[in-house]
């Protein structure tokens, strides 16, 4: 009896649990069609309001459309964001075609609007942490460099996120200092680190280089290897004394680093040490510096990619013929490779060949 | 008598076996279903302040290879690498293998995308069937076509692995669509953690969708039951079991639909296991295997906003030959990894995930094929009470209802439903539905794949799918 009343109640919990499953569905799913009628209702007024700016015949009255706009989005992130999209995304009306005129259509917009001020500030102190992450962020697109005290602070939060998105922010805005010490703060984390050091110095918008001559004086050496590969793109003169003595060095990785930001400057006075570095044992090195030499296109560096056509390693061989195909190669050397005893350079260099050309 | 008595015992211990069986499954079911939705709250939040397109241009983001085996897809093959040519990823490749057809797959894909015959360096790094041809074409430079001697699914996808150049690579059916953002949001799980080394997606049942370029135009209810039922089965399975185990690491299958691998970890467990029906769970188990042997910190996720739709089986037929490869690649995979269950050498994974497969996934089938025509009998032997027979059955249908109703719950919850509120709810009166004939016609087909795995366990298997909505 005790038995198949407890199987009577677990029954009656289990429908229990269906039915509230049930209403929860359904009143989810009713939410999603408000939404979706929601979302469509808005976009088809803002349409209107959108054609009403952009072909205001006079300036007055362009005003006056960028007020009633103003009303529409009100302090609605989504409404305003929709509405930007939508005023980038027009085509056909005069001001859409001029890039600069948009701009400063946007930018008259946004001063009625202050968005930072009425729709993100908010947002920034009193949503959760996606929330205020995500008004990190905008606020940076925003240029609104008036919040910088409170993303910095948001900076040192514990979430990773929001101290990443913050960070990410304070980077938009050119801020050396703090995006250093965020940097700092993750150092030890190898995993994270390398990623976010890569994605920050593409999005900083102050000097790549003070921000690296900053963390150069207290970061670690995984750190001081990951930002000089971070670097090697963007060619600064002032660190090649560094390169130049770290390729020349016993240290690996930092060796790795160097010839990678040596190669990509292609300087002919760098070619004696690219040389050398395109007969290191680790094929990385061999690699990066046959990239560096086919840069140079003098007969030396040629006949060092034409050598390395034939390396043990695949990716080194795969270089070199990629390398090969856009430096000045006569006839002659082209048929020596591909009608040559040397079946991996040739297989290699077809293989570009064919890419190029068929 | 003695000998009629025992067999009477057996049978009632055997029904209350089947009973607690059941149930236990199902407990661990709901388990399952609140770690998910918890997982998926937190991840749909975060979703809010990820800016995975800022990316796009970000030299954090990895190439990818796509690969796509084929074997007599011509009804398809065109279409689908038309529909990968626009997908959202800045740098990708996409290598058509064909894998011996004997249909216009190659002459289709030759002649559509003008490609020429070239030659090119293989890099062998998994041994394959000769490989008979590449062609390229200028006009698409970054698509591949390769042409092979048959040598099954696997060894297609090892081809593709070889001659692909980027370091992470994915395997699509032939017969599936990705969403335009799918790989750009997948690949992110490469860069958040680079201990990953697969990733899979969510793959969704695409009948009744129309899906154009990437993305979901509608939905309309799809005609066939059959297709009702899958759709309500692949939320339950993707969105509940699926995010529950990656949440432990130890996700031991990703959908051969749609995975996003890295190629150094492949290649260094010797690629795709060949003869086998069951190579995407395979792979996974062997990585798995691989990594906490030689103690390596690795990741095996999931990521249920990265979708890719697929086309499932329409006709009774179809879905028994379907059911049986699954059934018979699992068996496969748990046999030639027998060593894994509960050696504590692969943590979560042999002390738990291998396990529950075992029991759950792989037997759960034989005890609840045998428990179908057991307990009727022993109901009409008058053996068992009605009354409690009764509760039992309302029982476990009322648990399969939760669970199936809580995926559709956290499906709705995340806003990526294309249907309409009443298509929703129409949809979950399915949920229901399929608690009465259409489940136990599946377990009866897994069954079948357990006593058939000698025959068919090496066949490519082929399934008629109708094309997809333009």
């Amino acid at each position: 009896m005790k038995m198949e009343l407890i199987s009577v109640i677990a029954l009656l919990l289990c429908l229990l649990a269906i039915g509230i499953e049930y209403i929860l569905h359904y009143r989810l799913a009713e939410l999603q069609d408000e939404h979706t009628t929601r979302v469509e209702n808005i976009r088809q007024r803002l349409s209107i309001h959108v054609e009403g700016v952009l072909y205001a015949p006079t300036e007055s009255s362009r005003d006056a459309e960028i007020d009633a706009l103003a009303e529409e989005i009100g302090e609605d992130f989504e409404v305003y964001e929709m509405a930007m999209q939508a005023i980038r995304e027009h085509k056909g009306s005069a001001i859409d075609a001029d890039e600069q005129a948009l701009e400063n259509l946007v930018e008259r917009i946004n001063e009625r609007i202050k968005p930072a001020e009425t729709i993100y500030a908010p947002m920034l102190s009193s949503g959760d942490i996606y929330h205020q992450g995500y008004a990190c962020r905008r606020m940076a697109e925003l240029e609104a460099t008036e919040y910088t005290d409170e993303i910095r602070e948001l900076a040192d939060s514990k979430s990773r996120d929001l101290a990443y998105n913050a960070a990410m922010a304070l980077c938009h805005m050119g801020e050396t200092d703090d995006v250093a010490r965020y940097l700092m703060s993750i150092e030890n984390d190898r995993l994270y680190s390398a990623r976010i050091i890569n994605e920050f110095f593409a999005q900083f918008t102050g000097s790549r280089q003070e921000l690296a001559e900053k963390l150069f004086e207290e970061c670690n050496p995984y750190m001081r290897c990951t930002i000089i590969k971070t670097l090697a793109g963007y060619k600064i003169e002032a660190f090649r004394p560094m390169y130049i003595e770290g390729a020349g060095g016993d240290d690996g990785q930092l060796k790795i680093a160097c010839v990678k930001a040596l190669a990509a400057f292609g300087r002919p006075e760098d070619e004696q040490l690219l040389q050398m570095a395109a007969n290191d044992k680790n094929w990385v090195i061999r690699a990066a510096a046959i990239r560096g030499l086919s840069l140079l296109k003098t007969t030396t560096a040629l006949n060092a990619v034409k050598n390395a056509l034939s390396d043990k390693e695949w990716w080194v061989r795969q270089t070199a013929a990629q390398s090969f195909a856009h430096m000045d190669i006569s006839p002659g050397d082209l048929e020596e490779i591909l009608g040559g005893y040397d079946r991996f350079a040739a297989d290699a260099m077809k293989a570009v060949l064919y890419k190029s050309y068929v | 008598m003695g000998f009629l008595n025992w067999i009477r015992d057996f049978i009632v211990v055997f029904n209350y076996f089947c009973m607690a069986f059941t149930l236990l499954l199902n407990v661990i079911y709901i388990i399952q279903l609140f770690v998910s939705l918890f997982r998926v709250h937190h991840n749909y939040n975060k979703t809010f302040s990820d800016d995975f397109h800022s990316y796009v241009d970000s030299d954090n983001l990895l190439p990818i290879s796509l690969i796509i085996p084929a074997y007599n897809e011509q009804e398809n093959i065109v279409q689908n690498v038309r529909s990968l040519m626009k997908i959202n990823y800045p740098m990708y490749e996409v290598i058509v293998v064909n894998d011996g057809s004997t249909d216009k797959t190659g002459e289709l894909v030759v002649n559509a995308f003008h490609m020429h015959k070239i030659e090119t360096s293989i890099r062998y790094q998994i041994p394959t069937e000769d490989i008979e041809g590449v062609y390229f074409s200028k006009e698409y430079p970054n698509l591949l076509y390769v042409q092979k001697k048959n040598g099954g699914k696997s060894d297609a996808l090892n081809a593709g692995i070889n001659i692909s150049r980027y370091p992470l690579f994915t395997c699509l059916d032939a017969d599936s669509r990705i969403e335009k953002d799918a790989l750009l949001r997948l690949s992110m799980e490469f860069i958040k953690d680079s201990r990953t080394v697969v990733a899979g997606g969510l793959v969704r049942i695409a009948n009744g969708s129309k899906i154009v370029d990437g993305e979901l135009k509608g939905f309309t209810m799809p005609q066939k039951l059959i297709e009702r039922f899958q759709i309500v089965e692949y939320y339950r399975s993707f969105l509940m079991g699926r995010v529950f185990w990656s949440s432990t690491n130890s996700l031991l299958i990703v959908s051969g639909a749609f995975g996003l691998f890295r190629k150094q970890t492949v290649i260094d467990i010797g690629g795709y296991k060949r003869n086998t029906i069951g190579e995407d769970m395979e792979i996974v188990v062997r990585i798995h295997r691989y990594m906490r042997k030689n103690h390596k910190k690795y990741r095996v996720k999931f990521d249920e906003f990265s979708i890719c739709w697929t086309q499932g089986p329409m006709s009774l037929k179809d879905i028994r030959s379907q059911r049986r490869r699954w059934q018979i690649g699992l068996m496969d995979t748990l046999l030639s990894h027998a060593g894994m269950t509960l050696n504590p050498r692969y943590g979560f994974v042999g002390l738990l995930s291998v396990p529950y497969n075992w029991i759950f996934e792989l037997f759960g089938a034989l005890v609840e094929t045998i428990g179908y025509f057991l307990i009727p009998f022993t109901l009409l032997m008058g053996e068992l009470n009605m009354f409690f027979f009764v509760i039992y059955f309302l029982l476990a249908v009322s648990l399969g209802v939760i669970l199936s109703e809580g995926s559709l719950v956290i499906e709705q919850y995340t806003h990526r439903a294309a249907m309409t509120a009443k298509q929703s709810i129409a949809i979950s009166v399915y949920a229901v539905l399929e608690n009465f004939g259409y489940r136990q016609i599946i377990t009866i087909f897994r069954m079948e794949g357990i006593l058939k795995y000698r025959k068919l366990r090496k066949s490519w298997g082929k399934i008629k799918r109708k094309e997809f909505e333009q």
